[in-house]
């Protein structure tokens, strides 16, 4: 019980701290804001998307406008209290005992969104099935068990990731999970089997990269309010150098088993400019070993003692 | 997921260079011949060595020297014809279908795992391994066994006798690989359980390298720098070109020596210094050479030498979703409680 606590914690502290240190809003850019910039060249003379890059907003916590809350997860339905014929007031929103040890610290910043337009037009099941998602977020949110975090949400995590170019492949190297993409910029086969980072082929359009990515399994999350998809989802990303220092990203959502038109989010990403700065391991499968396994072993690690 | 249990055998066994279907092809001999012949180092376009590509270990050579070798560093013409024509035999009993000692493997009888014949798809039903004089990969020392100290040598009698056989009575129990974790960097380049495939990726600054196994990934700075002070399971590397050598120093590797390890020498500590070099050795081969220094586990540093093959540039390397999917974890612990239920 502790350990997954301290998991779902140091999650929440990283967005958290990040959210401190730039609280700046994660509105969409302004048509005109990249126009005018002209990326730097690599020597073979592609546009020069090198760097480790970090989104720096709220989306995960939801990707649609939100306001604070206490909790990632609340408690469903806090009794009233109070004596009959009493007008105490009434709070609405109790964090679950799961997560209320962390007090201030495990709260929900506020956000204006990355949807464009605001809305997610899901089909009436996939609706009703989001909220569904949103009122289990600690069974079943697959970054509390650190699972690849498939695309966009890999973006933004609040976890830098790392953009290499090579000769017709370019690696897109994510700190969380140590998940990795490799996009292909030469002709390449299909995907054999359904993935979590999906299959992700590129292009250049003028400055922009465009990644068309596909054969998704079903899995993923958009955040942590429970957005999710279908295997037919299909992500077009455009990453657009917008300044020296910021990248502009645009993803448009298509799945026509879960929506009923696409949709797109867009974000700025800044450069992680620290000298000497690198992308470090997060390799969280050992630290979700105790939250998942635990409990099924003869002894249980986290107390020495055999399990009932 | 009993591909991984395989894998670890077959690392403990030294069977090197697990031959793993492979989606892409190798260009023939004949092709490769003559485009080596006319091969000369290619260069990135800001001017490095350019390593580029998905590169494997497919050789037949085994890590540590057999006894049946001892005092010997090279093979007789006689005896790489005779060990290429078991290959060969070996390669078309595979494509037959055929399992055990005819195809190089444990058969089901000698496997401490029962039901191990499921994880033959995973193994290479096409090539021969490449067969060479050489009679073992470690040069240094010059026996060709690589210098465990008392305590490692124990540990990996230890690691042996468990493997596929327990106890299991806590997630800590399975080795590194069977919790999704990784076999060690040490054997990165080439090993790994479903082929041992890499993909170097060479941009400004950088040579990255793709492991597929465990997501295993080594983003190495080429640009001057100091090694980093974060300790990690792969270490902090740092590489510099010496003429068309890659060279990379790893030093600051996490102590996860508690862990369970399918084989002792790729586990880290906080003393385990690599240096590994890559040299191009024509369009299609790369010299890899790995010096390993580690107190914790070796009484003297030890270097291995190991060739390794570029693959066509159709090959991809291909997601590998192992703790997203480790299903072996829950059955083994489901296992282990049964198991402690009887010896009541």
């Amino acid at each position: 019980m502790r350990t997954w606590i301290a998991v779902v914690g140091a999650a929440i502290m990283t967005g958290f701290a990040a959210w401190m240190l730039f609280p700046t809003s994660a509105r969409p850019q302004a048509e005109g804001d990249a126009a005018p910039y002209t990326a730097p060249r690599t020597a073979d003379g592609k546009p020069d998307l090198n760097g480790i890059w970090q989104a720096v907003n709220t989306a995960n916590y939801d990707i649609q406008a939100h306001p604070a809350r206490p909790a990632l997860a609340l408690l469903p339905a806090p009794p009233r209290s109070g004596s009959p014929g009493n007008t105490r007031a009434t709070p609405v929103e109790l964090a679950s005992p799961a997560v209320r040890p962390f007090g201030a610290v495990g709260g929900v910043p506020a956000g204006e969104g990355v949807v464009e337009g605001g809305e997610i037009p899901y089909q009436p099941w996939a609706a009703a099935k989001k909220k569904e998602n949103a009122e289990h977020w600690l069974e079943r949110d697959p970054e509390i068990k650190c699972f690849m975090p498939g695309v966009p949400r890999a973006t933004y995590l609040p976890y830098p990731f790392q953009i290499l170019q090579g000769a017709n492949k370019i690696v897109f190297a994510y700190e969380f999970a140590g998940a990795s993409r490799t996009i292909h910029m030469d002709p390449v086969g299909d995907s054999p089997a359904p993935t979590w980072m999906g299959w992700s082929r590129g292009r250049w359009d003028g400055d922009t990269l465009v990644v068309e990515v596909t054969d998704f399994n079903e899995e993923t999350w958009f955040d942590r309010a429970g957005n999710f998809h279908s295997e037919e989802l299909k992500v077009t990303e455009r990453y657009t150098p917008a300044s020296p220092h910021h990248l502009l990203y645009e993803a448009t959502i298509e799945d026509p088993k879960v929506f009923t038109r696409p949709w797109k989010l867009s974000m700025p990403l800044y450069r992680r400019f620290e000298r000497g700065k690198q992308l470090l391991e997060y390799k969280c499968v050992e630290f979700v070993e105790e939250l998942m396994y635990g409990h099924l072993g003869v002894v249980d690690p986290a107390t020495g003692q055999r399990n009932k | 997921m009993n591909d991984r249990y395989k894998a670890g055998t077959l690392l403990l066994a030294g069977a090197i260079g697990v031959l793993v279907a492979t989606y892409g092809s190798l260009p023939t001999s004949t092709n490769a011949q003559q485009a080596d012949a006319a091969w000369t180092q290619t260069r990135t376009a800001w001017g490095d060595p350019d390593l580029q590509g998905v590169w494997r270990y497919e050789g037949a050579i085994p890590l540590e020297r057999p006894a049946r070798f001892a005092g010997r560093e090279s093979l007789t013409d006689e005896e790489v014809a005779q060990i290429q024509k078991v290959e060969e035999e070996q390669a078309a009993q595979r494509l037959a279908g055929a399992e055990g000692a005819a195809v190089a493997r444990r058969s089901v009888g000698e496997s401490p795992i029962r039901g191990n014949e499921y994880n033959s798809f995973w193994q290479d039903h096409g090539r021969p391994r490449q067969v060479s004089k050489q009679t073992s990969l470690v040069v240094d020392p010059r026996d060709g066994r690589i210098p465990y100290t008392p305590d490692a040598k124990k540990a990996n009698e230890r690691a042996s006798a468990r493997y596929g056989v327990g106890p299991y009575e806590s997630f800590l129990d399975p080795d590194t690989g069977e919790r999704c974790l990784t076999d060690g960097v040490t054997a990165l380049m080439w090993q790994g359980p479903n082929g041992g495939h890499n993909r170097i990726v060479q941009s400004p600054g950088f040579v990255t390298i793709l492991h597929e196994e465990y997501l295993d990934r080594r983003i190495i700075p080429v640009d001057g720098r100091a090694h980093g002070s974060i300790r990690q399971w792969l270490g902090n590397a740092v590489g510099k070109w010496e003429g068309d050598s890659f060279v990379v120093d790893t030093t600051n590797f996490i102590d996860r020596t508690n862990y369970e390890w399918a084989a002792i020498f790729t586990r880290p500590s906080e003393t385990l210094h690599l240096v590994e070099r890559f040299k191009r050795t024509s369009a299609n081969s790369m010299e890899y050479r790995i010096t390993v220094e580690d107190p914790a586990t070796f009484v003297k540093p030890w270097t291995a030498v190991i060739p390794i093959t570029r693959l066509g540039d159709d090959t991809q390397i291909y997601e590998y979703a192992c703790h997203e999917g480790n299903y072996a974890m829950t059955n083994l612990l489901a296992g282990g409680r049964v198991d402690a239920a009887k010896k009541r």
